[in-house]
């Protein structure tokens, strides 16, 4: 597979590792009431669709920038991919 | 000065050089490396005059010199042994500097036939394109299974930098490839 | 001798000698072994997988089915290799496969009697029971008997290597449609790439006699190629396969560099490289299917196509006596064609049996309209064909017969990525359809555009499409004047009768294993193919699959279509293991890392141990020492009671800075790390998100705004992928910058009571006494006059200890000088086992206490999760089911003393029974203590922190073990961590 870095451009997919999610960034606030049982809906609980997925790729032999990468799961297509950091805040840097 | 001696990363005293066919690997000890990291909010800097590159390049300011390694994160190297992360920290003092010397090994190959062989040994190494790899690339890849720096120097040179304690590995990687283009017609080069 | 005097592209110059089963023969420069052997009247090549038939060669190409030979001998030797496939050299030597006794006397031919037994389904149908016979019968029968060739079970003495290429085009196959796009593509400038499982350009070219622009097809193929070695954008790749397409446009091919030589030299044998193309062209061509009918599998009979291939390319007549007629049985003019060229050969040609009852007639030959073959004679050489018209039978003598049953696209590759293809009616066969693997453009027959003219049209505009799809343009290119031979057909797709009649010829399925497979109710092609193993052998039935389609479409009244194809999977033909593996085997199987001190532990005489990618020394034995128990019971003494060294470099180091480093770390570090004093270290334990244990080390801070912190080895690569997560994905707004270190530090412990008088004996100026330099702090300072170092006081093993970084190139020296300081207070080098055994004597947990399934609780740490601050892990560990988690960590010592404790073992109250509901906890860590005189052990128990002194079962029940042992304190050595401090 080739993963389109959005700083680097089409990238060997064994550069990077894969991590899932990329609902895994929005770790919940640990002071709500109900922290304990949204830790656990965070750390256990994920989408698995068979279709369109936005999910974490580390480019570890590369920048080591975390990328959310969308990916048809049927298909391998990729539709996109984002620094983690930029989507994380907002598009500013 | 120290009285302890220093080995290569190769364990000798000397810098190892080898050729094959028209193709030579030499391992470069006296290379320093220090890493620069920008701060939150902090302005591009130009230490020791070097213009620091864009994504996926290197350049060259005198003896210094640098390449992209990461978003505002770049890699100071300097000519011959030296404390390069207290003069960049001196040159840069608002931003993150760490000493990165004896981390790597440096390796270059370089070609007496032009670019040719040594886009035929790239192309056994790495998975990138060499002729989009142009003089004055820079990137990390993985050349068997170890993460390396590729600084294309010159049509006919390359910088491999690869993690210190990979060394052995990395040079019998790179002399096996070596010696496998080397041992090549010109025929069998042209492409 | 059945060679033409004339013609073919064969250097008659140039002769070779070989050997088949011992016998010498000869041939000529650009024959292959198949077309050699045919050439000096060897018709038979093999025997069948099942019944042990007789067979010789059927095709001309990669999908041959019988003609499998094992190629050179010794360690070099080659099991099924198709003789189509292996390009002739001087002292080529081959034999036959899967026979015992000779090629013509197989002993194992008595299967072919027991065929009404060996039906569809045998395996499972038979050695289903008694249950009890699989394993010590029918198995290893069954895998005796079982495989064509047999690997040589020697070690393969040749290099293979792997690479990766870049293109705009790749262009897969060197037929006409291939060379046309090619062609167009290096014209206009594109980067292409020119792949072709043969060792010459021109594909079907060089087996028809299809002119262009007036003269042979081979000339304007030289002119071609010739033109494409010029241009430097276009790289020409003989002998290479595109076996798969793989996900975005990359596609796996082996490059057979040194195959057609009878030793590789300083060449590598093959290439498996890795292509990424932007765009591929699929002019793989088509294959050539036959028409089962009673007895089709003799010697002698063969693809029409094969056989005018042979004439054509290689001056070959596929006959035992030169003189013989040959016969051509076919469903459309296809078949005509090899009557036609035969007889332009100079051949006696019987006739062509068409089974259209308006067979047309394109020369000076018979046709027998509406004619089939029902029957053949000779065992291993054909001599005759039984004709039947109109229900009118009769015999016909003939030396060879060619099988024509229509064309099959190849359109394997294009059904890659679960690309279906669709069915032709017109064509009535399978065309690539239009799910395909994206970006790659099948031409040509491959596309079911098989005539010259069009396939070379096809191949141009293939070229043009795809790259205009990436903003190329190129313009069409004037191509040679050429005419699409004459193509009808009808469906006929097998002769019914009673006899066998083959489909597929290397695994032995005939039209009844399809029908019995029908009335057993495998119908959906998957079952089908499972039943009767239907392509399943080396060939992955390339000349039958279709055939088999139709006969169990006829069977259960469905369209072809209807019935459908398998799946398609790389490769496209067989890759060796070799190549995949990419070549370094042995001690570069995969690379090494190797510690700044390694070199100097060799000179020792160390013994190394794998940790990870890691060498590393396990102990150093001394002269007399003759048990490895030995040397570490004395390097373990030796740091109890002097000083000792060890190489730590193998911990990971990530340098943390930035205004909100300490915040950070706070964040991601179970306690607290921001308010640690500038010039200390604290032990550093983290957490997964999940509440369980993950890592440990130190930090320490340099500066206010820089930490280095340590990851346990094995962790080093995660600890800091998860750093740059939480930094990135989840607090991108605080200001850190995180970089590895690991590498650029060589790290020495000093350990033992004697370690300051020894590191004061190379520290510079730098006060390291205890009252400037406590237990905990860490300095930078120069060493060895002015080496810049640094100096962090933690202890693994218990003692008063050190470690001391160096830029990685000094580490040798510094060892060398350390152990020349040091003579006098006994300095002692330890490895990896003193080190295990002094961190279990002092109770450190490592890797065997933080498992992923431990809790700080458990590790009685679980006041270090902090509650004054968030951090990672932090909620999910006060869960009730990881907060009140009753085991703890405790030390075990055998009640005697002499008796090891495996790890592993379970833990039981004295008198418990050994079940799972008494189970109460497992030993982590066991050694024997030199310190103690006595073996020790680590373990979580239930309730361990109450229960000091109460003796236990360490039971290992897989071994028949137990061993009575005594709870006590993790803390074997020194519990108050008064050494530490002193």
């Amino acid at each position: 597979m080739l993963i389109p870095h959005p700083l680097l451009g089409l990238r060997d997919a064994q550069e990077f590792t894969y991590l899932g999610d990329a609902s895994l960034m929005h770790r919940p606030d640990p002071a709500r009431e109900d922290a304990v049982a949204a830790f656990a809906d965070y750390v256990f609980l994920r989408d698995n669709p068979a279709g369109v997925h936005r999910e974490l790729w580390f480019h570890e032999a590369g920048d080591r920038s975390w990328l959310v990468v969308t990916r048809d799961t049927t298909t391998h297509e990729i539709l996109g991919a984002e620094l983690a950091s930029d989507v994380k805040l907002g598009g500013v840097q | 000065m120290t009285d302890l001696t220093p080995i290569t990363a190769l364990g000798g005293t000397v810098a190892r050089s080898e050729d094959f066919g028209v193709l030579r690997l030499t391992e470069q000890p006296d290379l320093s490396l220090a890493s620069l990291s920008l701060r939150k909010g902090q302005g591009v800097p130009s230490p020791f005059g070097l213009t620091l590159p864009g994504v996926g390049q290197s350049s060259q300011a005198g003896e210094y010199g640098a390449f992209w390694i990461g978003r505002d994160q770049w890699m100071i190297e300097a000519q011959g042994t030296q404390d390069i992360a207290a003069m960049l920290k001196a040159e840069v003092p608002e931003a993150s500097v760490t000493e990165q010397t004896d981390g790597f090994a440096t390796f270059e190959i370089s070609s007496a036939g032009g670019a040719g062989p040594l886009e035929a040994v790239m192309r056994k190494l790495v998975n990138l394109d060499p002729q989009a790899f142009e003089p004055g690339a820079a990137t990390r890849t993985t050349l068997e299974h170890i993460s390396v720096f590729l600084v294309r120097r010159a049509e006919d040179r390359l910088a491999v930098i690869g993690m210190r304690t990979y060394a052995g590995a990395l040079w019998h990687a790179l002399s096996t490839a070596a010696r496998r283009i080397g041992a090549q017609t010109d025929g069998e080069l042209a492409k | 001798m059945t060679r033409l005097s004339k013609g073919g592209l064969i250097d008659r110059d140039a002769r070779l000698r070989f050997s088949f089963n011992g016998t010498e023969y000869s041939g000529y420069q650009g024959d292959t072994l198949a077309s050699a052997l045919l050439a000096n009247g060897v018709q038979l090549m093999g025997r069948s997988f099942k019944y042990h038939r007789p067979r010789g060669v059927f095709a001309a190409g990669s999908e041959e089915p019988n003609a499998m030979v094992t190629l050179r001998d010794g360690a070099r030797a080659e099991p099924n290799t198709r003789a189509t496939m292996t390009e002739l050299y001087d002292g080529l030597s081959a034999r036959s496969q899967n026979h015992i006794g000779s090629l013509e006397r197989d002993l194992l031919a008595v299967n072919d009697l027991l065929s009404p037994f060996l039906a569809a389904g045998f395996y499972y149908k038979t050695f289903m029971w008694p249950k009890a016979f699989w394993e010590k019968l029918y198995e290893p029968a069954i895998r005796r008997a079982a495989g064509l060739g047999a690997l040589s079970m020697q070690a393969d003495p040749d290099e293979y290597d792997k690479g990766f290429l870049h293109c705009d085009l790749l262009v897969i196959g060197g037929g006409a449609a291939g060379l046309s796009a090619a062609l167009t593509a290096g014209r206009a400038g594109a980067q292409v790439i020119l792949a072709d499982e043969d060792f010459a350009l021109g594909g079907r070219l060089l087996a028809e006699r299809d002119r262009l622009d007036g003269a042979e097809a081979r000339d304007w193929v030289a002119i071609t190629r010739a033109e494409l070695d010029s241009l430097p954008n276009v790289r020409v790749m003989p002998r290479t396969t595109v076996f798969g397409v793989y996900d975005h446009g990359i596609y796996g091919a082996v490059e057979r560099v040194a195959d057609h030589l009878p030793t590789p030299g300083d060449k590598v044998r093959q290439t498996l490289w890795r292509i990424t193309a932007k765009r591929a062209v699929l002019a793989a061509g088509a294959t050539e299917r036959h028409i089962p009918f009673a007895d089709n599998d003799r010697p002698g009979i063969m693809l029409a196509g094969a056989m005018r291939a042979y004439a054509n390319r290689w001056a070959v007549t596929p006959l035992k006596h030169a003189n013989d007629p040959i016969a051509i049985f076919t469903n459309g003019d296809d078949g005509h064609r090899t009557a036609m060229d035969l007889i332009a050969h100079g051949a006696r040609v019987l006739g062509v049996i068409d089974s259209r009852a308006d067979a047309p007639c394109f020369g000076q030959y018979e046709v027998f309209p509406g004619a089939t073959v029902t029957g053949t004679k000779g065992r291993q050489s054909l001599y005759a064909i039984e004709i039947t018209r109109n229900g009118q039978s009769e015999w016909h003598s003939v030396g060879a017969l060619g099988v024509s049953g229509g064309w099959n696209p190849n359109v394997h590759l294009a059904s890659h990525h679960r690309g279906r293809p669709v069915w032709d009616d017109a064509l009535l066969a399978f065309v690539p359809g239009p799910n395909g693997p994206q970006g790659l453009i099948p031409a040509g027959a491959a596309a079911g555009k098989g005539g010259v003219a069009d396939a070379l049209a096809d191949g141009m505009q293939a070229a043009i499409t795809a790259l205009l799809e990436i903003d190329i343009a190129a313009k069409p290119i004037p191509l040679p004047q050429a005419e699409n031979a004459p193509a009808a057909q009808e469906a006929f797709w097998h002769v019914p009768g009673k006899r066998r009649a083959w489909v597929d010829f290397q695994n032995d399925v005939t039209v009844k294993d399809i029908v019995l497979a029908h009335k057993e109710n495998m119908r959906p092609v998957e079952h089908l193919k499972r039943w009767t193993t239907l392509g399943m052998a080396t060939d992955q039935g390339k000349t039958s699959n279709i055939s088999a389609l139709a006969v169990m479409a006829e069977l259960t009244g469905k369209t072809i279509p209807q019935t459908g194809t398998t799946i398609f999977r790389p490769p496209y033909t067989g890759v060796s293991l070799s190549v995949l593996g990419g070549g370094d085997t042995g001690p570069h199987f995969r690379p090494k890392r190797l510690t700044p001190t390694h070199h100097w532990a060799e000179a020792q005489g160390a013994e190394f141990v794998e940790v990870g990618p890691w060498m590393r020394a396990q102990y150093f034995p001394q002269p007399g020492e003759t048990h490895w128990r030995e040397s570490v019971d004395r390097e373990v003494l030796a740091v109890r009671s002097g000083v000792g060294l060890c190489d730590v470099t193998t911990l990971g180091k990530i340098d943390v800075q930035g205004a909100d480093a300490g915040e950070f770390l706070n964040r991601v570090y179970a306690n607290m790390m921001g308010t640690l004093k500038v010039g200390m270290v604290r032990y550093g334990l983290m957490l997964r998100e999940d509440g369980h244990c993950y890592d440990d080390g130190t930090c320490a801070r340099l500066a206010e705004d820089h930490y280095v912190v340590t990851t346990t080895t094995a962790n080093a690569g995660l600890v800091y992928r998860q750093m740059e997560f939480f930094r990135q994905c989840v607090w991108p707004d605080l200001d850190v910058q995180l970089i590895s270190t690991t590498d650029a530090w060589a790290q020495i412990a000093v350990a033992g009571p004697q370690s300051r008088t020894l590191l004061q004996r190379i520290v510079d100026d730098a006060d390291i006494s205890n009252e400037a330099f406590p237990f905990m702090a860490c300095r930078e300072l120069t060493i060895c006059g002015g080496l810049r170092a640094r100096l962090f006081r933690i202890s693994f093993s218990g003692e008063l200890a050190y470690e001391v970084a160096v830029p990685a190139r000094y580490g040798h020296a510094l060892m060398q000088r350390l152990m020349e300081k040091g003579a006098d207070l006994g300095v002692t080098p330890y490895g990896t086992e003193a080190l295990g055994v002094l961190r279990i004597e002092k109770g450190h947990a490592a890797g065997a206490e933080l498992n992923g399934q431990t809790t700080a609780q458990m590790l009685g740490l679980g006041r270090m999760v902090s509650v004054k601050k968030d951090s990672v892990g932090a909620i999910m560990s006060r869960r009730e089911g990881l907060a009140g988690d009753k085991r703890r960590l405790v030390g075990l010592k055998p009640v005697n003393a002499q008796k090891p404790v495996a790890a592993g073992a379970h833990l039981f109250a004295k008198d418990a029974s050994r079940d799972m509901a008494n189970d109460q906890g497992w030993v982590t860590s066991a050694c024997y203590s030199p310190h103690l005189d006595s073996h020790i052990a680590l373990g979580f128990l239930e309730d361990g922190d109450t229960r000091m002194g109460e003796v236990i079962t360490a039971a290992n029940p897989l071994e028949g073990q137990e061993v009575t042992v005594e709870v006590v304190s993790a803390h074997f050595v020194d519990p108050e961590g008064g050494r530490l401090r002193d």
